[in-house]
């Protein structure tokens, strides 16, 4: 058993290229945004957990450099740090805190600064995440070459260019739906005042004229690298309810590790999951949370998603596996417009990964955004219906990790 | 909020520089095995005793039996395409992996089109990422049959498997 706990407080910062703003002046702006959202002071805060990239931006342990800055001094503070997942996991192990009753209010922070890393993609932190495998299999002779096709296809884009592949090869999906989800997620950030690319009236074709990446992937297919923070405050259920302002309960929420879907990792092993799309973290996961939410059937009971998505693919491989759309036919549900942000199921309606990428903060983003969803506080893309539940999804780690919370109105 | 100022140009900039140092780290003795039998052309893979499944190349614990891989087989040099995707023609400057500009370097052609593939060894159950070569990328489909093209001379490590062609 555990207790009820609500989100009761979100901010967050303007993402994009940051060079107004040091990590720590960036991280405390969405830290003290959220504390006035829930209307508490530092002083009242419980606990914080924190998290971003290892290594990323330059910096090894950020965590020690932002604490004077959102209110840290004489609590308990805990970095976590999951590659993508990251934010998942910072906000989950937050909600874990107060539903142990362990603390009453916890703030949850979670952000990235790439743009302090010289060279595109924090190189630095890549290799920090990735240099033991490489390593490892160049001692064994593995050639260059072969290490720049296969290894290095990439990081997370070549993984995600995989996925798409099978998704496409066994759903029917074409390279042209892809244009559809990366357009429809440029013209949802341009309605989020918060967002990286935003980009209004933005068309399927405006992204098929951009590069070939990688088949099937182009240029408008790919998320930015933003700097950008974000933080809520969740409190136990007593709080919440004195609250006059709406809060967003946690209904459910679940985390799994898929180690078999691992590509090339320990010892350059062979990945023992033959459809890279299957994603079956994501399907137990969210099974997992739905049960607790006592939620029976997604399609009917979920009104909005938050997909973590930094390629198009994506958004449809894990609305699928959310359980929201018949298994290989999300992409016939994304040519009808159900996806839209007036659409049946609306996906992404804050523009998503896709359009926002400050890695450590996009999941908790997902979380935030549902949030802001179920308390009618999203402002311009705010989905015109009545919004009982919302489900926020993270996909990180090597490929292996995957964090699910469902979010609704009422306590469970 | 005193600290953050709304519309702020460019900062102060502290240039500075992080290497990752060298480390060594401990390997255990699993792709020192995959590289012996590379150098008598054969394929090593890994079986978990629990679930019969094959992972090429070997992995240590089974990800869903959470159990040592203990068993060994040879399995075929053959194998079929699972997935694929090729890169625009290359060109000097146009990307860089790891800092490195692979045209530059003398390690990708110029103009030369990438195709790495995921090929399923008949006698496995997983994927292994190796380029596919001599193939027009618009010609490859999922499903094609393909072999290891071997280095003429295996010396026992993992350059020895040049890539994968198609079985004519």
């Amino acid at each position: 058993m555990w207790r009820n706990v609500a989100v009761i407080g979100c901010g967050q910062t303007k993402h994009g290229r940051r060079r107004d703003v040091s990590l720590a002046e960036m991280v405390e702006d969405a830290a003290w945004k959220a504390m006035e959202d829930a209307q508490l002071t530092p002083n009242e805060i419980d606990a914080i957990v924190v998290g971003n990239m290892q290594g990323f931006g330059g910096v090894a342990h950020p965590d020690c450099w932002v604490g004077d800055w959102i209110g840290a001094p004489g609590k308990p503070v805990m970095r976590v740090a999951t590659g993508g997942t990251t934010g998942g996991s910072v906000g989950q192990a937050a909600i874990y805190a107060v539903a142990s009753g362990m603390y009453d209010k916890v703030l949850a922070v979670a952000w990235e600064k790439h743009s302090d890393s010289k060279e595109p993609g924090a190189t630095t932190g890549l290799l920090h995440v990735a240099l033991g495998n490489l390593a490892h299999a160049l001692n064994y002779g593995l050639s260059l070459k072969h290490l720049i096709v296969t290894q290095a296809v990439g990081a997370a884009a070549g993984v995600a260019l995989y996925q798409a592949r099978f998704y496409m090869h066994r759903s029917g999906c074409r390279i042209e739906h892809l244009d559809m989800v990366a357009a429809k997620s440029r013209r949802n950030a341009a309605k989020n005042k918060y967002a990286h690319l935003r980009w209004p009236g933005c068309t399927p074709e405006d992204i098929a004229k951009t590069e070939m990446i990688a088949y099937p992937f182009r240029f408008g297919h790919i998320c930015p690298a933003s700097d950008g923070a974000s933080a809520i405050v969740v409190a136990a259920e007593d709080i919440a309810k004195r609250r006059e302002k709406p809060v967003a309960w946690v209904k459910g929420l679940a985390a799994y590790s898929d180690e078999e879907n691992q590509l090339m990792s320990e010892s350059y092993g062979g990945v023992g999951v033959l459809d890279a799309s299957e994603q079956m973290g994501c399907r137990v996961s969210a099974m997992k949370a739905y049960k607790m939410a006592g939620i029976e059937d997604p399609k009917r009971e979920i009104d909005v998603a938050e997909i973590y998505q930094p390629f198009p693919s994506q958004e449809l491989i894990f609305a699928e596996r959310l359980g929201l759309f018949e298994e290989g036919k999300a992409w016939i549900a994304l040519e009808e417009g159900e996806m839209e942000i007036d659409g049946r199921m609306p996906t992404d309606p804050s523009g998503g990964v896709l359009s926002t990428n400050a890695i450590g903060s996009s999941a908790l983003q997902r979380i935030l955004e549902a949030a802001l969803q179920v308390m009618g506080k999203a402002e311009e893309h705010q989905v015109p219906k009545e919004v009982r539940n919302a489900v926020a999804h993270g996909w990180g780690g090597v490929t292996n990790y995957i964090t699910v919370t469902v979010l609704g109105d009422s306590p469970r | 909020m005193p600290y953050i100022k709304e519309e702020r140009p460019e900062t102060l900039s502290v240039e500075g520089e992080w290497n990752i140092g060298a480390t060594t780290w401990k390997a255990n003795r699993l792709l020192e095995e995959f590289v012996k039998g590379l150098k008598q052309k054969k394929l090593i893979g890994s079986l978990c005793l629990g679930c019969g499944k094959v992972i090429v190349p070997p992995r240590n614990i089974c990800g869903r039996c959470h159990r040592r891989m203990e068993g060994r087989v040879v399995v075929s040099d053959k194998g079929t395409i699972t997935c694929f995707t090729y890169t625009p023609p290359a060109a000097r400057g146009k990307y860089k992996v790891m800092g490195i500009d692979p045209v530059e370097m003398g390690v990708v052609q110029e103009g030369e089109v990438l195709v790495p593939v995921f090929v399923r060894f008949d006698g496995s159950d997983s994927n292994m990422s190796l380029p596919l070569i001599g193939v027009d990328p618009k010609e490859v489909y999922i499903g094609m049959r393909v072999r290891v093209v071997w280095a003429e001379e295996p010396k026992g490590e993992l350059s020895d498997i040049v890539g994968v062609e198609p079985i004519k």
